[in-house]
């Protein structure tokens, strides 16, 4: 071959992998630009970009909405389901991390022109005081170019001779996929919102405990930052709003939220100004601070306040009275009040109680000359409910405390829930009786394969301590002292009487199962269990997990599946919180044991 | 020139003398020229400068005797 | 501008098309217009040393060549003056060379002994190019002292003798004669040329992007940190830094001979397969050439010549009789070589370290060859010996990566404990049971740093021993060596350049 040849050839190869190396890109297409033929993965596409992958995503879904939400990170934790129940519309979530209102100006005019919109909202967030218009790295934080007017040959360009690093890492990525959210996977598509499946059944009470897992509460940092952007800010509100009334669009402005301390960060006189300004533009609905704003457990970081938070302040502006809000909580700002209301910002006079102790205690069975630990004789049982009651408990059951954290409904001065777990005939036979004569309310677990259950285990050959059946169980029911939860339906197997191979003694997933396995075996439990308390007469909203284990993904599945409250055989008290439904996941219970005195009791749940 | 011989087979025994590209080949390096001029300087009472130092004056037993010639 | 950047390709390629485009007469100026562009892009205060440099030395050649046509009969006079003049030249370049590079290390370590801040560093720019092309000149000096030829006359064409791009980062350092010519001759463009080119810039990047860029990540995370690691961690990412260190420099080398061919200038080779080196000084042959055949013209030989040396050479024969009164006065000069080779590395005392350390062992080795040879002769040994052969190669290896530990340990003192480590906490599963897994590369870069070495030291065995790796894949067929092509485009595609700029998305979100 001759040197011309040679080289011809080796020019030739070069076009051809910069060719290759562009479609391969195009066809992975990581930030979803090329319509992401292959693997329609959105939800990955919008964390590397939300507002490239979300224009791309709702040019080709945009029917399936009629309303957006739009606005930077913490635009994300308005739940677009209390959305569309309050406002009877398809809401979707138009959250772009780092946005500024620059980018909610040109994506709100692209949305409207190029969309059917209903209902806008718009999140101002206290940084929009000071972000606009920033630098902003031209792969991850751009704007769609037909959104931001980029030439599209230099979009699409850059798109195609990415760094194939971000393409390889979509397909490392698809292949370590769970169902869970990770980290290169956070959005929920559908809704356009981060997928929080795993952060609303985090386990939140003690403050202690909270402060600790999230140390930047405890020591918060201190800064000084002037809101140096607010003309430009509102400017860019003013022309959303002017093209909104244009266009007949229901425009809706919300100032979130902001933490107590974080409000620090800004000199007074520029909040002022921004939000008389923007008072000026708009009337808008201010949630800057409340007692809310006081909560460390309602954020998730210092600028970022939780979903539970989003559900109140759609119900506050929907006026919504099932829900709980803080009195203080939200106010319509409009030109009339603006001048009196930002002077009321630092002041913080509400003191509502919205946190509660409740200790939970935990029985087995009641027999005479108990054995076990969890074996407990009439005697003593009778000796402790006596005793709480005299001290002045007032015994409550589940849906109590779901009413005292979803809808704020008060418990009494000293709560205390009592509950049994795995249903066996004692429960009915010696501590319903002795509930009874003390007006003390508790919670019975069953474990829904073994009610009824009186001499063997299941159809086996094995013996069994005998369970109540499920008259016995509606009859307690209906009395309105007891209430019948899950303990599972099966999934506390006795090992040494089942055939299977894998006897499923807990809720956790076997090692050697699949993600989709479980979630299909533990939903299929949920609906028998299910099944068993609706003919109890009761309705399924708790679940007491199976020697106590659990693991993330139980909890969401649970959390899907409406359980509203979980109890796990940690011996601590309870912290439960008004508005936040994490609050009652893997609540504690203290365990009952013969040896266990009156006096001992009262010290075990009063903490001492 | 037996002289000569006898000072390179002490410098290196394994000489071949016959060839013509010593310094190129690298059977004589910096070092046995150094030591080789030295000698040459001691033996034939000549004076030889580092000009003189390039590998065509070295390459072959005749090339360092017209070297030694052309200083004596 | 770095060798491996997408701007450096465009800048080449422009030069290229501009360089074969105009009138064959004024190639030389476009090169001097493409170097001084080179050179001002990387910064603008930095061209007045080159421009310090160039003009003492342009007006000491000038002045030198003056001398060499004046009349014999002042020959003493003459001598002398010309002596001034080379030394003054050399004074103030290298003196300018001392200073940048040496005075803030040398600031510190003084500052370090004493504990207090006697000395102040100095905000000082290390100009890119600075001690190639100084040694490059004062080269160039000494030719024209010695008479070898005439200086130039055009002060621009030796501008670009002393600025030419391609090696301005990484040197070789050339010699006038033989790089004089090729810049400034008429070249025509050619396709061997090209092919030549690209062949030895695909190498280049190979060898750079592809293994050295990758082994570093590990180099400097492990030692980095070496207190932390176990002796066989430490001794693997030793190795790591040979391969790095030898990749990065010869495939910076490979494509500063790329880009200078492909204009039809062709440079010397600064490597010959330093890993087949059966010694050190052997090693020192293959490694680094340029420098190490400029120290032997202008250092090793003047010195052993010079008259004070003669003479002492000459009393010690009378007094040590025998092959040892030869080689002892010679040794002594060769220890001075590589212990100057040594400091040149930088400025702390590790690398004066360094210089002890090759000085030390080369002199030794000669003063003790008698010994060996006997030894040799006792245990049946020739050269032609492959076992023997091996042995040889083995041992330089050995020696040449405890020469590494000095010149990596981030201070002289942390050889020892670095030293200590690899010796006594060995702890070989380190290697294995993830440990590696740390130092911010993934399984996938192990593997092609290993495939990666390979393939390169076959090609260099193949070179080495037997036709040339060129030589055999010229002769494949066309449909074979197309393949291969696209494997080489594709491989420091995927492995080379797309490294670096890419954030995992992980970074950017924090799940709020």
């Amino acid at each position: 071959m001759t040197s011309k040849k040679w080289c011809i050839m080796f020019f030739a190869s070069v076009i051809l992998v910069v060719i290759m190396y562009a479609m391969f890109n195009v066809l992975v297409d990581p930030f979803g630009v090329f319509g992401d033929k292959i693997f329609d993965w959105y939800s990955y596409n919008m964390t590397n970009n939300p507002r490239v992958a979300k224009t791309a995503y709702l040019d080709k879904h945009y029917n399936e909405y009629d309303s957006y939400i739009i606005g930077c990170s913490s635009t994300s934790s308005f739940p677009t389901e209390d959305l569309n129940k309050y406002f009877d519309a398809k809401f979707y979530n138009l959250i772009m991390y780092g946005a500024d209102m620059l980018d909610v100006e040109k994506t709100s005019e692209y949305i409207i022109d190029n969309y059917n919109v209903k209902n806008l909202i718009l999140n101002v967030y206290i940084t929009n005081g000071y972000k606009y218009d920033e630098e902003e790295d031209n792969l991850t934080r751009n704007l769609h170019a037909k959104v931001g007017g980029e030439n599209p040959i230099s979009f699409y360009g850059r798109y195609a001779f990415l760094d194939m690093q971000y393409s390889l890492a979509k397909i490392k990525s698809k292949r370590e996929d769970t169902y869970l959210t990770k980290p290169s996977d956070v959005f929920d598509v559908s809704s356009g919102a981060y997928d929080k499946k795993v952060r609303d059944v985090e386990p939140i009470g003690n403050l202690e405990k909270y402060l600790e897992a999230y140390p930047v509460f405890k020591n918060y940092p201190q800064e000084s930052i002037e809101l140096t952007a607010i003309d430009k800010t509102t400017e860019s509100i003013n022309k959303i709003k002017q093209k909104c009334d244009e266009n007949g669009i229901n425009l809706i402005v919300v100032a979130s939220p902001v933490y107590e301390k974080y409000l620090e960060y800004f000199p007074k006189d520029d909040v002022k100004e921004f939000y008389t300004k923007l008072a000026q533009v708009t009337p808008f609905w201010d949630f800057t601070t409340s007692i809310v704003s006081r909560e460390p457990r309602y954020f998730y970081d210092e600028t970022h306040f939780r979903n539970a938070v989003g559900t109140m302040m759609i119900g506050k502006i929907a006026g919504s009275d099932d829900v709980y809000i803080p009195e203080d909580f939200g106010t319509y700002v409009t030109l009339e009040n603006v001048s009196e209301h930002v002077e009321t910002l630092w002041t913080i006079e509400n003191e509502e109680e919205y946190t509660k102790q409740v200790p939970i205690i935990m029985c087995h069975n009641i027999v005479e000359n108990p054995t076990e630990d969890s074996e407990i004789s009439p005697e003593r049982f009778e000796e402790q409910i006596k005793r709480l009651s005299d001290e002045g408990y007032i015994a409550v059951l589940m849906q109590d405390l779901v009413d005292y954290v979803e809808k704020g409904k008060e418990l009494p001065e000293k709560p205390i829930c009592i509950t049994f777990d795995d249903g066996y005939l004692s429960n009915y036979e010696i501590a319903y009786p002795i509930l009874k004569k003390y007006n003390m309310k508790a919670t019975i677990f069953v474990i829904g394969s073994t009610v009824g259950c009186q001499t063997n285990y299941k159809n086996t050959e094995h013996p069994i301590t005998p369970h109540f059946t499920i008259e016995q169980a509606k009859e307690m029911v209906e009395s309105g002292i007891i209430s019948i939860q899950s303990h599972t339906y099966d999934m506390h197997q006795w090992a040494p009487y089942e055939d299977a191979e894998q006897p499923r003694e807990n809720i956790l997933k076997f090692e050697n199962e699949t993600e989709i396995e479980y979630m299909d075996a533990l939903k299929k439990d949920i609906s028998k269990i299910k099944e068993v308390v609706e003919q109890s007469g009761d309705e399924l909203i708790a679940v007491a997990y199976p020697s106590g284990k659990s693991e993330t993904l139980t909890n969401v599945v649970l959390n899907a599946n409406d359980i509203k409250a979980t109890l796990t055989i940690e011996k601590e008290n309870n912290t439960i919180i008004k508005g936040l439904p994490q609050s009652l996941y893997c609540l504690n219970r203290f365990n009952m044991y013969e040896a266990l005195t009156a006096d001992e009791m009262i010290k075990l749940i009063e903490g001492d | 020139m037996e002289k000569l011989i006898d000072i390179l087979k002490d410098l290196r025994p394994d000489i071949d003398i016959e060839c013509q590209s010593l310094v190129d080949d690298g059977i004589l390096d910096s070092f046995d020229i150094v030591t080789l001029v030295g000698e040459l300087v001691d033996t034939f009472s000549i004076e030889i400068g580092v000009e003189d130092i390039i590998p065509e004056n070295f390459n072959s037993v005749d090339a360092i005797m017209a070297l030694i010639n052309s200083k004596a | 501008m770095s060798l491996v950047s997408i701007e450096f390709i465009g800048f080449v390629i422009i030069s290229l098309l501009l360089y074969y485009m105009i009138p064959k007469k004024y190639q030389w100026i476009m090169l001097l217009v493409s170097s001084i562009s080179f050179y001002l892009i990387g910064g603008t205060t930095a061209i007045l040393y080159l421009i310090f440099t160039t003009l003492t030395t342009y007006f000491a050649g000038r002045l030198l060549g003056k001398c060499n046509k004046e009349d014999k009969k002042y020959a003493d006079i003459i001598k002398k003056k010309k002596r001034l003049i080379v030394l003054v030249t050399a004074l103030l370049n290298f003196g300018i060379l001392f200073f940048l590079k040496y005075w803030n290390p040398v600031a510190d370590m003084i500052n370090n002994t004493l504990q207090v801040e006697k000395i102040s560093r100095l905000e000082l720019i290390l100009p890119l190019g600075l001690s190639f092309y100084i040694f490059q000149s004062i080269g160039y000096i000494i030719d024209v002292y010695r008479n070898k030829y005439d200086p130039e006359r055009n002060v621009f064409k030796y501008t670009l003798f002393t600025s030419f791009f391609p090696q301005m980062v990484q040197g070789p350092i050339s010699r006038f004669d033989s790089l004089g010519n090729e810049l400034f001759s008429e070249h025509k463009f050619s396709w061997d040329n090209l092919k030549d080119g690209i062949q030895l810039l695909m190498l280049g990047y190979f060898k750079k992007l592809v293994i050295a860029d990758r082994a570093a990540v590990v180099v400097n995370a492990a030692i980095g940190n070496y207190t932390e690691q176990s002796g066989s961690v430490l001794l693997v990412a030793m190795i790591l830094y040979c391969i790095q260190l030898y990749c990065d420099f010869s495939g910076g080398i490979d494509v500063t001979r790329a880009v200078a061919k492909m204009f039809g200038i062709t440079l010397v080779d600064n490597f010959k397969r330093p890993i087949f080196s059966t010694s050190l000084t052997d090693f020192w042959r293959r490694w680094h050439i340029s420098l190490g055949s400029w120290m032997k013209d202008y250092l090793f030989f003047p010195m052993s010549m010079s008259k004070p040396f003669v003479k002492f050479g000459k009393f010690v024969r009378k007094h040590i009789p025998g092959k040892a009164g030869k080689i002892l006065p010679v040794s002594m000069v060769t220890f001075i070589v590589y212990f100057v080779i040594g400091i040149w590395h930088g400025g702390s005392l590790k690398y004066i370290a360094f210089g002890f350390w090759n000085g030390i062992l080369i002199t030794t080795a000669l003063l003790l060859e008698p010994f060996f040879i006997k030894v040799k002769q006792k245990l049946n040994i020739t050269d032609k010996n492959k076992l023997f052969y091996i042995f040889q190669i083995v041992r330089t290896s050995i020696i040449v990566l405890i020469g590494r530990y000095i010149t990596r340990a981030p201070r002289l003192l942390a050889v020892f404990d670095m030293a200590r480590i690899t010796f006594t906490n060995f702890n070989l599963s380190n290697v294995f049971d993830g440990t590696m897994m740390n130092f911010g590369i993934t399984v996938t870069d192990y593997i092609v740093i290993i495939v990666g070495t390979m393939i390169m030291l076959i090609m260099e065995a193949i070179d080495e021993y037997g036709v040339g790796t060129k030589k055999i894949l010229e002769k494949k067929k066309v449909i074979i060596q197309w393949i291969l092509l696209m494997i080489s485009i594709l491989t420091i595609t995927v492995f080379g350049i797309c490294r670096g700029n890419y954030i995992a998305s992980e970074f950017i979100y924090k799940q709020f």
